[in-house]
């Protein structure tokens, strides 16, 4: 049953207007102060080295320069680790990946900053650097030590199984490309302290981090985000260009931007993890597995950074969405001489998922039978099969139901069929398709992050001020949380108005990350506004002798007491000249969750996301070419509280997926140069790329189980992983060629390339 | 007579700079001195389209609109234009339509691409009266999104054709081109501290300029050209703008070949090719994007002889001759002979590019193939053209060139000798494909592995042949 108070509106995001206008400030757009400077880093044109000597006489010599800092101008700590130290904002003495930041200089204008930094002299004693992951793992060069979870009797269970494969299997790295890239302006103020505008998924960790390098206390920083041009993890920990702004600040006690240009933002910057899978399974004749040991292998880059929490989510969605008793997973981090590999939606749970998906579809071709009976068989059981290889028990699952909705509606057997059929007939251009499930877990794995705080004021025209910790990506968490707002107070919501995310209104926030926002900062939005309607309940019964214990109801802009009504605003006036709060903060903490590290056990997930989808794809077996010729998707959002909003997350997620599972190929040189920095070299999906018939729905028998705002189920991350079923219609295609008799042998991305190579090796060309 | 201002329309008044810095950008003075801050920069270098603006200008008595990306466009080049910025879109606090179709239709989420797209869509809507797929696909190919997943865009775009296309930059359409004739139609001459900038309107101030002026680069698209300011961070001190010169800006057309001027853009380009050789266009159509064919040209293309420029491959197998203009007169040569080495050419200081020949033969069976690793917008890790004269089952010619297999775009020599005479057969193909290795020796790069670029190289023989045996498009896309 849907409660009516439930608000379910597609709303245009917030700031929609204000994009298609030009006029949605992002921090480049901030008026600047007058006397303004900007910034431009210098960074390391080795991979792997010792520093000698770093001559910077000719920038600060060159025009317009004022300024430079080196790691000799940072009076606290010179790292911007999130977690581990290893990031140093710039390194003493040795430099461990092309692109590290090794000083910065400040200038009148943004061309003159940038001009000067080409213009140093750094002198490197070379040291062979580490780039694969292979190379790491020969030499063993890890940033922890390898980490060995087992349950159950995998080798056992393997040994005494009829059918058993090996085999490895790679997914790739992505860049995040936001559209806007990262960017700060910090300008000093009074008492020593600093405004900071930053393009940030986390302000408070900005402002912690900031703070500790200028050895001064959290509160002489305040971060202030009104929204960023998109994020996806890439802003999560990148704190480098907002220390790097906010030190030479410091140091000139002048107002500062600095804007990476797109090259220096994908050179010095993060991407997503690369994984390598080495595994060996067990298995009976319908397909089901009896067990599993894999090793998992990840590029982490020079330093920790989120790596340790990335990999742990990669292993505790290892099971996506299947029931996997016997299992034993190695996991090794990887330290490379590559950018430190950093957040990205899906945070190691999309390769997790990759590495099982590959494994079922390799089984399935190796019985020959069709891919979505055998996932169908090992999915979890409602009442049995129904506890994760981390020891939680699923309570809310759905995949069986979705996925044979999924299959329904999608014609999934038939157009099997057809699928044959064509490929029969045709020389050359070959058809696949493929239905992958998706279960995705809700919650940070490290529990305390799972807290977010608010604060609303209603001013005495009744007007509405709402702020939480939440940043706005584009997602409409904003306008989401209003639309909660709105429907809690019953008034409309246009008398909401939204604010930027501020440290010095709401402190101590988590990232905007983890799929989360909305569900934690939502709730604490919502904390606070009940703590103001109780406050105006309350004053209501006391003032108008209302002694019954009826709960009042707030609509359309009045307070009912059972038949009494009273006017909103009229009640906000008398309320403040009866000197009554109309101001609150407020504050969530997610219940129920609880997770041992050690032993990898307990429940880290609140709740988990279902979806599933259907790809067909017809690829050309000259060239290697393919096209998305159709993908039906189902999502369970639960009760979503915007659903066009929700629809957006779903399709943009998933092309962003597609772009990880296919063409985006980022890729470095043996000696550790990035290759490809630009939108010339790095392709992300464009226009024509997407799917030529696209059916979306999000499934209506969505319910979230727990109490999370409005029973609706987060669409951040899960939708990414929806695109599996792309790169298994390719691997579908390919088979096809053998007449669906050998496994093809394909690696993630599935670029022109690689499909040409797996349809030569298929045809035992090589 | 010469100038040392340029002058175009913004916000229905004409503006004035007296010798602006021809280095700096639009998109930056956009940004720094209009303080208009709704059109971003997201690459600078063409590749995303978060810059695009919409250029409006005179033709044939008639307003045409041209998307350009700002960021790697010289100021100046705007001289006896109107600039069209995001926010000029909307007016009277009206929001224009296409502006209310993408909200909408949910066509933003972080917001940052969306004035590009906005732009780009705004363009379409003033040239064309219909949208339909293709043209939607082609006008947003040089946009990217990275939330949204272009579906809602795409549907804001279709809901456009169910609207009345008069805007307020129709009603006003008359005062628009009253200021814009009331910019004098001269020469400009701009000098900014070291850097000079000529744009003359003709052939002979261009010669005059040249004798004065040794050492300068000639400005055409400018496509490429611009990055040496934005991506290297270098000044390019004499500028000579080529856009103005009228002589160039032709397109002749004869029983034989048609002939195309230096100064014509791929746009209007891509739509004369055509109707001779639907391939040629179907390559275009993937060069770049609408915001580069508006203002790159094909002479430009020839010129920076860039390895994978991929008309080249095309040009060379249609046996295209180059017309150049030296101090005293224009000669000829094959294309062919025209690539030396990596970016070197036959084109000596102070000769210009005047015109293409492309022959006409509507015998002979054209074909191209462009592989890259996205469909749109990207380069080519190979490009493949052929051009061959078949009777009674003999191949009498066989042209067949490749762009992306060695340094310059080249004839494929050996093979085109064994096909050349032979029966058009699956078995002639196939074994004139296995001399790639004699014609090439490819590159290991980001874009495709020496071994891809080979193999594609061979099967691309097999597919023209596969294609033109069965009179079907063999192609995915």
């Amino acid at each position: 049953m849907k409660n009516e108070f439930l608000f379910n509106k597609n709303l245009a995001h917030d700031s929609g207007i204000k994009h298609v206008s030009g006029l949605a400030e992002y921090t480049d757009d901030i008026s600047e102060p007058l006397d303004t400077l900007y910034g431009a880093i210098g960074w390391s044109k080795k991979a792997h080295a010792k520093i000698k000597k770093i001559n910077l006489d000719k920038v600060k010599k060159s025009e317009g320069v004022v300024s430079v800092v080196t790691y000799s101008d940072i009076p606290g700590r010179n790292d911007v680790g999130p977690v581990f130290d290893g990031d140093p904002i710039f390194p003493k003495t040795k430099v461990e990946y092309f692109g590290q930041p090794l000083f910065a200089v400040a200038a009148k204008s943004v061309e003159q900053a940038r001009k000067a930094v080409l213009k140093a002299k750094i002198y490197y004693h070379e040291l062979k650097p580490i780039i694969t992951i292979n190379e790491a793992l020969k030499k063993n060069n890890l940033l922890f030590k390898p980490r060995i979870i087992q349950k159950g009797n995998p080798t056992q269970k393997i040994s005494k199984s009829k059918n058993k494969i090996k085999g490895n299997f790679t997914t790739g790295s992505q860049e995040h490309f936001y559209l806007e890239g990262q960017v700060a302006l910090v300008i000093p103020r009074e008492d020593d302290s600093f405004l900071v505008y930053s393009s940030t998924q986390h302000p408070s960790e900005t402002q912690q981090i900031l703070a500790k390098m200028l050895k001064k206390k959290s509160n002489s920083i305040d971060v202030l985000v009104r929204r960023i041009g998109g994020g996806f993890g890439g802003k999560e920990t990148n704190f480098i260009t907002s220390a790097i702004c906010c030190l030479l600040s410091f140091k000139t006690k002048k107002p500062i931007k600095l804007r990476l240009d797109r090259d220096d933002d994908i050179i010095i910057t993060g991407k997503r993890h690369d994984f390598f899978s080495d595994y060996e399974v067990g298995f009976d004749d319908h397909g089901r597995i009896n067990g599993l040991k894999i090793k998992l292998a990840s590029r982490c880059g020079m330093s920790p950074d989120l790596s340790l929490a990335i990999n742990e989510r990669a292993l505790l969605h290892l099971d996506n969405a299947y029931f996997l008793k016997d299992i034993e997973v190695t996991n090794y981090l990887c330290k490379t001489n590559t950018a430190s590999s950093t957040a990205f939606r899906g945070f190691g749970g999309n390769q997790g998922m990759m590495a099982i998906e590959n494994i079922l579809d390799n089984i399935s071709r190796y019985l020959k039978k069709d891919p979505a009976d055998v996932r169908k068989i090992n999915f979890y059981g409602k009442k049995n099969r129904n506890v994760t290889h981390y020891g939680m028990k699923i309570k809310d699952n759905v995949i069986n139901e979705l996925f044979e909705d999924l299959k329904d509606k999608s014609n999934y057997k038939k157009r099997v069929n057809k699928i044959k059929q064509f490929n029969k007939i045709n020389r050359f251009k070959k058809k696949g398709i493929a239905i992958t499930p998706v279960k995705f877990g809700i919650s940070f794995t490290t529990i305390h992050l799972n807290q977010a705080g608010a604060l609303v004021h209603i001013y005495t025209d009744g007007s509405i001020h709402m702020n939480h910790g939440g940043i706005e990506m584009g997602q409409g968490t904003h306008t989401k949380i209003a639309q909660l707002v709105s429907n809690s107070l019953g008034v409309p919501y246009e008398k909401i108005k939204i604010s930027a995310t501020n440290t010095s209104k709401v402190p101590n926030t988590s990232a905007s990350a983890a799929s989360s926002t909305t569900d934690l900062n939502g709730a604490a939005t919502l904390n606070a506004v009940s703590r103001i309607k109780s406050n105006l309940s309350n004053f209501i019964k006391k003032k108008y002798k209302i002694y019954s214990k009826i709960e009042p109801i707030y609509k359309s802009g009045n307070i009912y007491f059972g038949n009494r009504v009273f006017n909103f605003d009229q009640i906000i006036k008398e309320a403040y000249l009866n000197r009554i709060s109309l101001s609150s903060s407020g504050f969530y903490s997610t219940p129920k969750i609880n997770f041992n590290k050690k032993i990898f056990k307990g429940r880290p997930f609140y709740y988990f996301c279902y979806g599933a989808a259907v790809t067909e794809v017809t690829i050309d077996t000259l060239t290697g070419e393919n096209v998305l010729e159709r993908v039906d998707i189902l999502q369970d959002a639960g009760n979503a509280i915007n659903p066009a909003l929700e629809h957006g997350q779903i399709e943009g997620g998933f092309v962003q997926g597609q772009g990880w599972l296919t063409m985006e190929e980022v890729i470095w040189g043996n000696d550790g140069k990035i290759k490809t920095f630009s939108p010339s070299t790095y392709k992300i999906p464009a226009v024509t790329d997407i799917p030529k018939i696209f059916n979306v729905e999000i499934y209506k028998k969505g319910l979230n189980v727990e109490k999370v705002v409005n029973k609706a189920k987060t669409t951040g991350e899960p939708p990414l992983m929806l695109a599996m079923s792309v790169f298994f219609a390719i691997k579908d295609a390919i088979s096809s060629i053998s007449n669906y008799k050998k496994i093809p042998d394909l690696d993630a991305p599935a670029t022109a390339e690689k499909i040409l190579l797996s349809i030569k090796k298929i045809k035992n060309i090589i | 007579m010469v100038s040392d201002t340029i002058q175009f329309i913004y916000n229905n008044r004409i503006l004035k700079i007296k010798n602006p810095n021809p280095n700096q950008t639009i998109l930056d003075f956009i940004r720094s001195d209009l303080k208009k801050t709704g059109t971003k920069e997201g690459c600078a270098e063409g590749g995303c389209g978060a810059c695009t603006i919409v250029i409006g200008e005179l033709k044939n008595q008639k307003l045409i609109y041209k998307s350009i990306n700002s960021c790697i466009s010289f100021l100046p080049i705007i001289n006896g234009k109107h600039l069209i910025l995001i926010e000029n879109l909307n007016s009277d606090n009206k929001l224009h339509p296409i502006q209310e179709a993408m909200v909408k239709y949910h066509g933003s989420q972080c917001g940052f691409c969306t004035p590009g797209f906005v732009m780009s869509l705004f363009a379409m809507y003033k040239n064309f009266s219909k949208f339909n797929d293709e043209i939607i696909d082609e006008t947003l190919s040089g946009n990217l999104c990275r939330c949204t997943g272009y579906r809602p865009i795409i549907d804001a775009a279709k809901s456009l054709n169910y609207k009345n296309n008069i805007d307020h930059f129709k009603k006003n359409e008359k005062q628009i081109i009253k200021l814009l004739k009331r910019i004098k139609d001269i020469d400009i001459e701009i000098s900014y501290k070291d850097k000079k900038y000529f744009a003359p309107k003709t052939l002979s101030s261009l010669k005059k300029i040249l004798k004065k002026n040794s050492n300068t680069k000639f400005l055409s698209g400018g496509t490429d050209l611009s990055l040496e300011v934005t991506k290297q961070r270098g000044d390019i001190k004499n500028m000579i703008s080529l856009n103005s010169i009228k002589e160039l800006q032709f397109i002749k057309k004869t029983k034989n070949f048609i002939e195309i001027g230096s100064g014509v853009s791929l746009y209007e380009f891509q739509n004369i090719i055509k109707s001779y050789y639907p391939d040629f266009y179907n390559i275009l159509k993937r060069y770049g994007s609408v915001q580069i064919r508006n203002v790159g040209t094909l002479a430009g293309n020839i010129a920076t002889a860039s390895p994978i420029g991929d008309s080249l491959p095309l040009l060379l197998s249609l046996d295209s001759l180059l017309r150049i203009k030296t101090s005293k007169l224009i000669k000829t040569i094959p294309l062919n002979e025209f690539f030396l080495s990596y970016r070197k050419t036959k084109l000596k200081k102070g000769e210009l590019l005047y015109s293409v020949q492309i022959p006409i033969n509507r015998q002979s069976y054209f074909k191209a193939y462009k592989i890259s690793k996205r469909f749109d917008d990207d380069i080519s890790s190979v490009c493949a053209s052929f051009n061959f004269s078949i009777k009674k089952n003999i191949i009498l010619k066989a042209n067949v060139a490749y762009g992306g297999m060695s340094e310059i775009p080249r004839r494929a020599s050996t093979i085109e000798k064994a096909l050349t005479n032979s029966t058009f057969s699956e078995d002639t193909f196939l074994k004139a494909q296995k001399l790639i290795s004699k014609d090439f020796s490819p590159i290991d790069d980001m874009r495709a592995s020496k071994n891809y670029r080979e193999d594609v190289a061979k099967n691309l023989i097999m597919k023209f042949f596969y294609e033109v045996s069965s009179k079907e498009n063999l192609g995915v896309s």
